[in-house]
């Protein structure tokens, strides 16, 4: 990659080893990393470690939400169970626009990396959903969230009291999961490329897909109907949650054993266009 | 893949004009592929949204690009139409040389001398 300066300082040294090890993973370590694409990873390796935080912060007002409704909680019988429901709803509100003024730190990072840079590359057609996230696993997430969403409407089908209002719990958790992979789809989709060369293009394009994936990763839909229903639900409903989670597994594997490395979905990507 | 160079002594709607155009004519930009947004390739390239949709407009001109309203730019048809009347009027030309009698050398002498005359507008019959 061509060596163009981002600042006088430059990004610290950790953040440049922390390229050369991203650059050697997709095989695109044809030379040292360039400041823009340390710069560009190092903001997305922050914003990936507060998203997890973002996560977290979901399970536990899901699983707060679902202890208040406990019996011997204070708010554990009747109508009272709304407002935990209510609060758990603020809260993903909350979490979502957390997520969007995340991105937009990406895209003004970005911003003031390709404005510094003298040279502008990019496609002459725009990347679509399909060459980003690729069609397996765009069906695996539409599946994954289809049946997280059909976990929680059965319980809440079948199921009375502590375990319907963890039902009700689940589907605000699950309908709050899909709308952020949403909402950072839409943006991936709009971010612009910044890039001076056919191999900056490049890593802007696997950047593109990483963030893509990442966004769309079905652990934590895996993991909510367990979390939040298991012990209350019927056994069949166990055995069900199990077996998605069992059946989700195999086919993230099957996905990662069949597609094409990241770097060859980039460079075909670039070809072809 | 398009290139905007900001040291370039060719103004910026011009290289990207002249690359969207030789992109369509070389086919690499499939007749019906459909152009990023005047927005969105502005913003890539770190260019004003007029210099892309004047070179836009120019494209659209010259019948390289078609714009359906909000649907956005697509690659026209009209490139493909004239390559085939060039390739008809060479078919033409080809008769031509065989009938009286001139040798391929010549007569490709004769068609670049036109080329670089400029004069490759359609001969009356």
């Amino acid at each position: 990659m061509t060596n163009t300066p981002m600042s006088d300082a430059g990004p610290p040294p950790a953040d440049i080893r922390c390229a050369e090890t991203w650059l050697r993973r997709h095989g695109l370590s044809d030379g040292p990393p360039t400041p823009l694409l340390a710069t560009r990873l190092a903001v997305r390796r922050r914003v990936r470690l507060l998203g997890s935080v973002l996560l977290a912060v979901l399970f536990v007002a899901a699983s707060l939400a679902q202890v208040a409704a406990l019996p011997g909680a204070s708010g554990g019988s009747g109508s009272s169970r709304i407002v935990p429901v209510m609060a758990l709803s603020a809260s993903i509100v909350a979490l979502l626009l957390t997520q969007v003024l995340l991105d937009a730190w990406v895209r003004r990072v970005d911003r003031r990396a390709g404005a510094a840079l003298p040279r502008r590359v990019t496609h002459p057609v725009q990347l679509g959903w399909a060459a980003l996230l690729g069609r397996p696993h765009a069906v695996m997430a539409g599946a994954t969230f289809a049946c997280a969403f059909a976990l929680g409407v059965s319980a809440l089908l079948v199921t009375e009291g502590t375990a319907r209002h963890a039902a009700v719990v689940l589907l605000v958790a699950v309908i709050g999961v899909a709308l952020g992979a949403v909402l950072q789809l839409r943006e991936m989709l709009a971010r612009p490329v910044v890039a001076e060369d056919e191999v900056s293009l490049t890593a802007d394009v696997v950047m593109r897909i990483e963030d893509a994936r990442e966004s769309s990763a079905p652990a934590v839909l895996w993991a909510l109907p367990v979390v939040l229903l298991s012990g209350f639900a019927p056994g069949w409903w166990s055995a069900a949650s199990a077996g998605f989670l069992v059946a989700g597994v195999l086919a993230l594997v099957a996905v990662h054993v069949r597609a094409p490395s990241y770097a060859a979905t980039a460079r075909r990507a670039v070809g072809l266009r | 893949m398009i290139v905007i160079d900001a040291g370039s002594p060719v103004p910026p709607f011009e290289q990207l004009r002249a690359q969207l155009a030789r992109q369509i004519q070389d086919r690499t930009l499939a007749v019906g592929a459909r152009l990023p947004t005047i927005r969105h390739l502005a913003a890539d390239l770190g260019l004003a949204v007029n210099t892309v949709g004047r070179a836009y407009r120019e494209l659209e001109e010259a019948g390289l690009i078609e714009t359906r309203g909000r649907a956005g730019s697509f690659v026209a048809a009209a490139g493909e139409e004239g390559r085939e009347r060039a390739r008809r009027a060479a078919a033409d030309y080809a008769a031509v040389i065989a009938s009286v009698g001139i040798d391929a050398a010549e007569a490709i002498r004769i068609v670049q001398a036109a080329l670089t005359s400029g004069a490759a507008a359609p001969a009356s019959p």
